[in-house]
This record gives C-alpha cells, structure tokens and sequence, in this order.
C-alpha cells in the first residue's frame, strides 16, 4: 500500500491529539503500520499544534514539507501557515465560519498546484449539537465523507464508539455525523456538476 | 497474549524499562522527557509491579539516587532532558570510572531546534567527555529495545549507559506489539569495597585504567552490533556517496532514499555512536568515495573520522551547524550535495514558493502566553508596578513569559534568578548603586536548585528581592507534583515541605507570604519588602506569592467566578493589552476598544483591579 500523510492543524485545546488518535487507531485497526509526531508544551498557552500522521511502512514520524496529502485544520489561519506541508493535488479541509471562502492571495496557488480545499463550518455545527468543543469531531466527519482510501468513513466511526468514554459517546457519534452528512451531500453535488 | 497498542516514544521507553526488569526509576521533569515516569506508574499499576518509581528534586538528586540503587544490585534507571544532564553531569562523570553492579541507563533526551530548552546541545558528546556508551534510537519500537540493551550492557560491562532519544522519538507515536511483562525478584545487597566505593584519586587512576579496557571492548562490540550499527554495502562493490546517518536522520534519509529508489547511495546506521565503531566505519567509508554524515545536533560521528577529505557534514559547511534537521531540510542538503558532485539529484523542488506565499499573508503571531487566570500574570503586573526600575532576573518555567508582561530580564539556568540577583547586588553596590533587584522563580525550580544561590546570597549579605511563584506544580512540564504538596510520584502523600520552612531555613528573616490575586495588597507588600531589603539592618526579603495552578487545579482554583466585561469608559489606552496581556483581553475593531472574549475568559476577576480608567467591571 502507498504511504498516506496527513497534517491536522489547529490551537491549543481544540482536541488534534484526538482526532489524530482516532485516525491512527482507525489504520492500526486495519493492519496498517502508522507514525505519528505531535507538538507539546506551548500547546496549552495558545500556541499553534500541529500533529504529524504517516499511514504505511515508513521510517520517521514527521511529514515532509510538500508532502502531505491530506490537510485537517480546526483554524483558518493554522491552515494558511501549514499550507507549506501541503502536496501538488493534495487535498485541505478546513474550519472555517459560514460564507468565510479562500483568501484571494492563496486561490492561485491552489489552482497551480492542483489542491482541492473545502471550507467547512465544523465549529458552528458542533455548537449546533451543544458540543462547541466538538469541532475536531465535526470535521473528521466530513472528511470521512470524501474517504474512500484506506480510512473508511464507517470504520472511524466505529473508532469514536471505541474510543468515546461512555458519557460522550452518543454526542461525540452525533456530531461526527452530521459532519459526515454534510460532506456527503456536499460530495454528491460536487460529484453531480 | 500479545496484542497491539499505540505508544507514545516515551511510554516505549517505560515498557523497555520494565521489560528488561527495571526495579528502581527517578526523574526530574523536563521536555521532552516528562511522560516516561509517569508511563512507568501507568505500567506499574496495569501490570501489578513492584518498580519503586520517584520524582526526585533534581536531576543529580535523580541520578544518584539510581547510582546507589545500581550499587546495591538492582537494574535502575534516571530520566531527564538534555540540560538536565548538565546538572548531573558530576555525578556521571564519576559513575563511569565507578560503575555499578546492577544495570544503570541515564535516559537523557535531546532537544534540536530547540523548541523548549535553553541549548540544543549533543547528549552523545556528553557521553563521550563522560567515557560512557550511547545509544542513539531512531524511532520509539526502537528505544524501547534500546532501553532493554542499555540495562544489559552496563550490567555486563560495568559502566553507565546513557540511551539518547530525541524529540522526535519521545513525543512520536508508533504501534507496539505487548506481551506480559514479568517481575524483578532481585534482592538489595552491598558489599563492602572502599577501593571501588570510595575510590580515592589512587584507585581512581586504577579505575581510569579498567574503564578505557571497557571502552576498546565494547567499541569492538559496537562493530556488530546488529541491527543498530549496519551499512547496506554490496560487498566488493564502491560507490561515489555513501551517507552516515544516526537517530532520527537515519529514519528520514531512510524514507528520503526509498522514495527517491535511490539503490545507488548506501546507508551506514549509527545506532550506537560511542564508544565508536572504528572497523564498521572503516569498512563503509573505504568504500566510498565520498560521505556524508547526517546527525544531531552536533558532530558527534562526523569527529571520530579520520579521512576529512572525504567527509561532508557539519564541518564542511554542507550541513547546518545549528537548528533541527527537518525532513525538508534534509531533503535539501542532499539534493545539493548530488548535485554537487555531479551525480543524478533528487525528484521534488522546494517549498520555497510556499513559504514566501504565507509570509507574505500576515498570519496572525501565536506566540506562547501565560493562560487565562494564571496567578503569574498577576504576580508581575503587580511587580512591575511596585518596582518600574528594578532588574527582574528570573528563571525557568511558565513564568517566563512573564517577558510578555515586561516582568522578565534574565533567565540562563534552574536557580539563576537568585544567584544573578546576588551577582547584580555585589556588582552596583561596589560603585555605591542603589539599583533594585526583584528576583521572580518557580515553587519547582526553587525546590530543584534555589537554595543554594539563596543560602550564599544570605552569607555573603546581598539584598534584593525574591518572589517565589508558587502555583503549587511543575506547571510547564506537564502538572508534576513537588515537596510543596507532598505527593509523590505514585500518587500517594509523601512528606509536605512547604517552602517558607525552606526559605527559613536558609537564614531568610523577612518571609511573607500572599494571595496574587490580591493585586493592591501585592503592591504594598512588594514597597514593604523594598524598604526592608534597603534598611541597613534588613537583608533579603522573599514573598511567597502563592495560588494554585489554574489547569492543575482546574475545578478549585478559581472558586468564585466573576464575570466581567469592559463597558465605555474604555479610551482605548491599551494599557491592559500591554501590560497586562490576558489572551482574553483583545482589541474588539467594530465596538473601537477593548473586549472580554467570554469563551477563553477564565472568571478569575483580575483584571478589574488593573485598568486605570476603572473600564473593566464585573457583571
């Protein structure tokens, strides 16, 4: 199997160990050999995190700039300054407020480089389901509906049910849901054009 | 049974501990070595073992600690981060000429870049100045291996190990297979040899003699030392590159070369870099023409080879001499050098383009700040209040960024703020300078190596004051537990020794102690301190400006919420977002001043006590 890389970026105490422990855990549950590297320390005093994941067989934990193909960012501006990670045809999701789209400078970057991005508003929907921390979860969702690789969609749900403690788990499931209804819906129009 | 779980690089290493029958574990904390006494207790407690496991007050205190558990015939091990090492380096050097009867592994974690120390210096230098084996561990299945050889190897040998594993293993995550892990019934014992024991410089000699046979034996041992020490040479056969790399750069230039299909460049492994492999490395340079050595953070393979003209690296200019060595950075340095000597070079360009592309959007700057609530903020707003013109030598901990507040001027080393406090003193009173001095430091950092600089700041009569910050954990490092409290490693109630007993101890006269928060009473506490330290029959004031921890002590910490808002009296002086500079105070740009954002806010109420135009209130 080729080798997978994602970047989740996002600030301190929006939950990208988690997302990126669920997404490791999906592929080690596959049989799939994982790397993951993750910054700590500064994370709590608002710093910037940015969390490494390598799907298949390699050798160090880190992405190497220019070759990740999967982009995951709980904040618009943590997406702009990971974009470097980012690989010709890669793909980015981001959180970002309803109406909020590229930012002009970046558009043609995009365009030359061949990356698909995708804003969605992972923040308001968790709120939505009164679980504003649960933007990390919303998100995956919807990029779970893009997925056709080796993280399928219903399998990382299955990984949240696992993973969820027992108080959490049904708004955690909520939540990827709608996420993941969302972007299945948004993929079929996209799909349909 | 075995099965499968992600482990953090650490959380390997406890298991490799524990694997090979570590009875005795001591630690200080330190990024990025925090989480391996804590993945012990874990371990300790899901297996049901008997390893005695403790958070020691410093690294030295750790390390000795270990040493005679070491002595008495039980495998030990000490963790800390690089800088660490420097603060329990006498005690290694002399460990080494020493030795132990039981296994002894210093697990001392690097820091390239740095991205939370105060150098990024080399632990495999160290190792060598100190004559012990290294070993260097490219990702976390390895180190938990390595921790395993390490206890064995200075069991067989005699000799301390010291297993060096960089950020990028500890703070890695990576799926290990785990089976039951079985107890250690070995038994303490001493025997009497005042020779080896209490060597005197006589016997060190001796000592000195029998440590260098060690050292020629396990280099010989280290040739073939599969799979740590290996090259990838087809045998009879030469080649224009060939690269050295160790750690972490081993695994990128791994992942580099097979992306690449690169068969053409052989790869020699360093795993295990000193005492150094002279034939392996012999063998491998011999056949190639050129070589490039890849390591961090400093040269230590790169010095032991002999045939300069031959070698590339950090020396030679073609690798940077400081910061980490990033996948991309690699990638960089060894396009270059193939192209350079006119072989094929790499696939990918750079991500210049980019990086220019997101400087050139502004981004917002994040840089680190005391959170919400933080008892420090208040401690050096109220400081830098009572005190404007007074040099504020500081230490190492959350409170230094109190730099963001202007509170902060020095920070070199644990227990600096006091000694550079008396430094300053003796130096401007020599010239008749009334110059204030306001020391600030950690409950943890003064617990580690405050009392010294106090016990000879009292002696030797220099007067300034010192505000012990006393957020009641080691906050930065991840919430760890002092002798402030008592508790200990494995959770249970050791003995409580709260500092203001240690700060009489140290001769200290005038001792009080205060509520941050409190940001008025602080003040004049802080006046009151000054005129004591200028009276010629006063001495050196300590204030003990004690509130817990707001993320250690999440639920008690803050027990009666205020809710605040800044209403219209607000001119917009920005004297809150300067000085004071909670990251829940921001710049509203429709309402044209300052706004509370109510979901960082922590309710502590502060900030009312701060804005001169009395705009912050409660609601």
């Amino acid at each position: 199997m080729k080798k997978l890389n994602f970047i989740l970026s996002g600030l301190g105490g929006q939950g990208i160990l988690f997302m990126t422990k669920l997404l490791a855990q999906t592929a080690l549950n596959r049989g799939l050999k994982i790397m993951a590297a993750e910054t700590h320390g500064m994370a709590q005093r608002g710093g910037s995190v940015v969390s490494h994941l390598r799907i298949g067989d390699v050798a160090g934990s880190l992405v190497r700039a220019g070759s990740a193909h999967i982009l995951l960012a709980l904040d618009e501006n943590e997406a702009y300054r990971s974009l470097p990670f980012l690989t010709r045809g890669g793909r980015l999701y981001v959180n970002a407020p309803v109406g909020v789209s590229v930012r002009k400078e970046v558009w043609p970057y995009l365009e030359r480089m061949e990356m698909t991005c995708r804003f969605f508003p992972a923040s308001e929907t968790a709120r939505e389901l009164g679980s504003p921390m649960a933007a990390n979860l919303a998100l995956l969702g919807f990029f779970a509906a893009f997925q056709n690789g080796p993280l399928p969609g219903h399998e990382i749900r299955q990984t949240i049910e696992q993973a969820s403690p027992d108080r959490f788990r049904e708004i955690n499931l909520k939540v990827f849901n709608r996420g993941f209804e969302r972007g299945s819906t948004e993929r079929e129009k996209a799909q349909g054009l | 049974m075995t099965h499968q779980e992600i482990f953090l690089g650490n959380g390997a290493i406890a298991l490799g501990l524990l694997e090979a029958g570590c009875q005795v574990v001591t630690s200080y904390p330190g990024t990025p070595s925090s989480e391996i006494l804590p993945e012990v207790v874990q371990l300790v407690r899901s297996e049901d073992l008997n390893t005695y496991v403790e958070w020691s007050t410093n690294e030295k205190v750790a390390l000795d600690n270990a040493f005679a558990a070491a002595v008495s015939g039980k495998r030990a091990a000490c963790c800390m981060k690089q800088v660490g090492l420097n603060v329990a380096a006498d005690s290694l050097m002399s460990a080494a000429y020493v030795g132990t009867i039981g296994g002894l592994v210093i697990i001392s974690c690097d820091d390239p870049g740095p991205h939370s120390s105060q150098t990024e210096q080399d632990t495999r230098l160290m190792a060598r100045f100190a004559k012990v084996p290294v070993l260097d561990p490219c990702d976390p299945e390895e180190a938990r291996r390595m921790a395993g050889l390490a206890l064995d190897l200075s069991e067989e040998f005699q000799i301390p190990v010291i297993l060096r594993p960089a950020i990028r293993v500890c703070h890695a995550r990576q799926a290990l297979l785990l089976g039951k892990i079985p107890r250690n019934g070995r038994k303490a014992s001493f025997q009497k040899e005042p020779g080896r024991w209490a060597a005197t410089p006589k016997f060190r000699f001796l000592l000195h003699e029998k440590l260098n046979r060690k050292l020629k034996e396990i280099s010989r041992r280290f040739d073939g030392l599969v799979p740590y020490n290996v090259h990838n040479l087809t045998a009879g056969k030469s080649y224009p590159l060939g690269i050295l790399a160790g750690g972490v750069p081993y695994a990128v230039v791994k992942d580099i070369l097979s992306e690449e299909e690169r068969d053409d460049i052989p790869v020699m492994k360093l795993g295990a870099p000193y005492p150094f492999p002279e034939r392996l490395s012999e063998d491998f340079i011999s056949a190639c023409d050129r070589v490039l050595v890849l390591e961090e953070t400093d040269t230590a393979i790169e010095y032991f080879l002999r045939n300069r003209e031959k070698v590339l690296g950090r020396l030679s200019g073609h690798v940077p001499s400081q910061g980490e060595l990033a996948p991309e950075t690699v990638y960089q340095v060894m396009d270059r050098v193939l192209r350079s000597l006119e072989l094929a070079g790499l696939k990918q360009s750079g991500q210049g383009e980019a990086m220019e592309l997101v400087k050139g959007l502004n981004l917002p700057v994040r840089k680190p700040t005391l959170c919400p609530g933080c008892p420090h903020r208040a401690s050096f707003f109220a400081i830098r209040k009572a005190r404007p013109k007074a040099i504020f030598t500081s230490d190492i901990g959350c409170y230094t960024l109190g730099l963001n507040l202007g509170g902060v001027d020095t920070c070199l080393d644990m227990g600096a703020a006091i000694t550079m406090a008396s430094g300053f003193y003796h130096s401007f009173a020599q010239d008749q300078i009334d110059q204030p001095i306001v020391a600030t430091i950690g409950d943890s950092t003064f617990y580690h190596s405050g009392t010294a600089g106090l016990l000879n700041a009292v002696y030797n009569d220099a007067r300034f004051i010192l505000v012990i910050l006393d957020n009641q954990t080691t906050a930065m490092t991840g919430m760890q537990p002092t002798p402030g409290l008592g508790i200990r490693a494995d959770a249970s109630q050791g003995k409580k020794i709260p500092l203001e007993r240690v700060v009489a101890g140290c001769g200290i006269d005038f001792i009080e102690v205060i509520d941050p928060y409190n940001i008025g009473e602080m003040i004049q506490l802080i006046k009151k301190a000054g005129d004591y330290v200028k009276d010629p029959n006063g001495g050196i004031a300590v204030i003990i400006a004690r509130h817990p921890c707001v993320i250690a002590y999440r639920d008690t910490a803050i027990p009666e919420k205020v809710k605040v808002a800044v209403t219209d009296a607000c001119v917009e002086c920005n004297f809150c977002l300067d000085r004071f500079e909670c990251p829940a105070l921001y710049k509203d740009e429709t309402l044209g001043r300052t706004a509370v954002n109510q979901a960082l806010c922590a309710q502590c109420g502060v900030c009312i006590q701060i804005c001169p135009k009395e705009a912050i209130v409660a609601v």
